[in-house]
């Protein structure tokens, strides 16, 4: 069987089901409006929060290793009149030409470095990236018992949002594999169009692999790519502490100044 | 709110844990295979300690109370063997020897309650090592299931006859985990049964926190360990469900 295709081979599909996904973009608009120098975002994507930041006044810069979706992010920015700094670039290893006062690795990019060695690597580049004093702040699911609970690996209606020209619904699906000891997921995503009379017009399939990560390990990680001080928050983009009931994990370490 | 110490009264500890064997083979096997001196962290009463010795390898013993070590030496002598055994802590010891082989058996390497003492005791362990040297420990990988669905929740989670009088003994724990922590509190009740039925109580209390697989790699490597490997159980099968125990081997660089 030929391996599906990347989520992110198709910025079409992938805008179609998350571009409107807005819930964490006040927090990271107040994350940049908070600190002085310029904002470096990792696994930027077709720039749903990159757009909105530059958008709002923001220096913000982008990384990401998918030339289709930085060439979407570009032509959504044209058509914004907005002049976005686009990089392309693997997340373990990229170069940008300047220094940021945060790095952000937002809505589960985090989980795209599959083993502690593309974790390490991750954590050290970005460090690299920051000036001395700044930081690093990366939001991504936390893997409850709840989580790891739900076996079902039936499908499961993840979106539903209208299309942005025709009204009518596109449905992004996600059938499940996850491994417990491994800390991986993989999914396969089904992302429909449906026509005015309801019926799947279009479906759009892909498959990725995400490895989720524990508390403790990413204090472990963040020591061991060189960085000395740190905050473990959850809540969703609140600045609640990391708590029983929750299922996101906000971390942010600084470098040194 | 403190607890007592499961550790109070090693005679039944010795009772309540009489039936685990499951992890001597393994144990037993690395020590005799390292061919010189061996240390057992958190050997208590020498459960593990005392066949090992018997067997004729030369096995030192480190423990935090020293009540266990009292019982583990008297358990030497009517056997007719020489225990040395040292009362300290794993987060920060001296001995003067140095260590083919460094075990951590039953779980004791989860009385560690912060990265920073897990990081103190193995950076501890690596110095006692000679070069080379291997750490071998066991500890449970945490279930989803059990952080679910037993929180809060009173379980018999032992029950076994008293060795000498054949009554009943059993053991109920009510367990609370803090997931964001990786920490569990136990309470435990045993209860000791006579001819008419329940007898004696004795409440204890103990708090572990629990490591991730990855978590715990990061942990050995982070301490100077290399050639690190996570089985799911004593027979040295892979890694594979949440409901394995992980057994580790590590080696000093």
């Amino acid at each position: 069987m030929t391996p599906l295709p990347s989520p992110y081979d198709d910025p079409i599909a992938y805008d179609l089901a998350l571009e409107r996904f807005a819930e964490d973009l006040p927090f990271w608009l107040e994350e940049a409006r908070q600190t002085r120098g310029p904002v470096l975002e990792v696994t930027c994507g077709t720039g749903r929060v990159l757009l909105h930041l530059l958008a709002s006044g923001v220096d913000v810069d982008g990384v990401d290793l998918h030339p289709r979706m930085v060439e979407r992010l570009e032509a959504k920015a044209v058509a914004r009149g907005l002049k976005p700094r686009v990089f392309l670039g693997d997340m373990r290893d990229f170069t940008t030409p300047r220094r940021y006062a945060r790095v952000f690795i937002p809505f589960n990019g985090f989980a795209h470095c599959e083993t502690t060695a593309d974790q390490l690597a991750c954590l050290q580049c970005c460090r690299e990236h920051l000036e001395p004093g700044g930081a690093l702040v990366i939001d991504m699911s936390y893997p409850e018992p709840d989580y790891w609970l739900d076996t079902r690996e039936a499908r499961v209606l993840e979106i539903e949002t209208p299309h942005p020209e025709t009204g009518d619904p596109v449905r992004m699906w996600d059938t499940r594999h996850k491994d417990r000891v491994a800390q991986m997921q993989h999914s396969l995503i089904e992302i429909e169009e449906l026509d005015a009379a309801g019926q799947v017009a279009r479906t759009h399939r892909s498959e990725t692999r995400q490895r989720w990560v524990y508390r403790f390990e990413l204090e472990l990680l963040f020591r061991n790519a060189g960085f000395r001080r740190w905050r473990i928050l959850g809540g969703c983009w609140t600045g609640a502490r990391l708590a029983k009931d929750t299922d996101s994990l906000l971390s942010i370490a600084w470098k040194d100044g | 709110m403190a607890y007592t110490s499961p550790y109070v009264d090693p005679a039944l500890y010795d009772v309540v844990y009489q039936k685990v064997r499951d992890d001597l083979p393994f144990y037993l096997d690395l020590a005799q295979r390292a061919g010189g001196p061996v240390l057992e962290l958190g050997c208590g009463t020498g459960r593990v300690l005392l066949p090992t010795l018997a067997a004729g390898v030369a096995i030192e013993g480190l423990d935090l109370d020293g009540g266990m070590l009292d019982a583990l030496r008297s358990k030497a002598r009517a056997r007719g063997l020489t225990a040395r055994v040292y009362r300290g802590d794993m987060r920060d010891f001296t001995m003067p020897g140095r260590y083919r082989l460094i075990t951590i058996p039953f779980r004791a390497f989860l009385h560690l309650q912060s990265t920073e003492e897990q990081l103190q005791s193995l950076h501890c362990a690596r110095e006692h090592l000679e070069p080379g040297g291997l750490l071998a420990l066991n500890v449970f990988y945490p279930s989803a299931q059990h952080l679910k669905s037993d929180d809060g929740v009173r379980r018999l989670a032992i029950d076994v006859p008293h060795p000498v009088t054949g009554h009943r003994v059993a053991v109920f724990d009510v367990s609370r985990y803090d997931i964001a922590q990786q920490q569990i509190v136990v309470e435990r009740e045993i209860v000791e049964h006579d001819d008419r039925g329940p007898a004696r109580a004795t409440n204890v209390g103990f708090t572990l926190r629990w490591v991730y697989r990855w978590e715990l790699e990061l942990l050995l490597v982070t301490a100077g360990f290399g050639d690190v490997q996570i089985f799911g159980s004593f027979d040295r099968r892979p890694l594979q469900h949440d409901t394995d125990e992980m057994v580790v081997l590590a080696r000093r660089k």
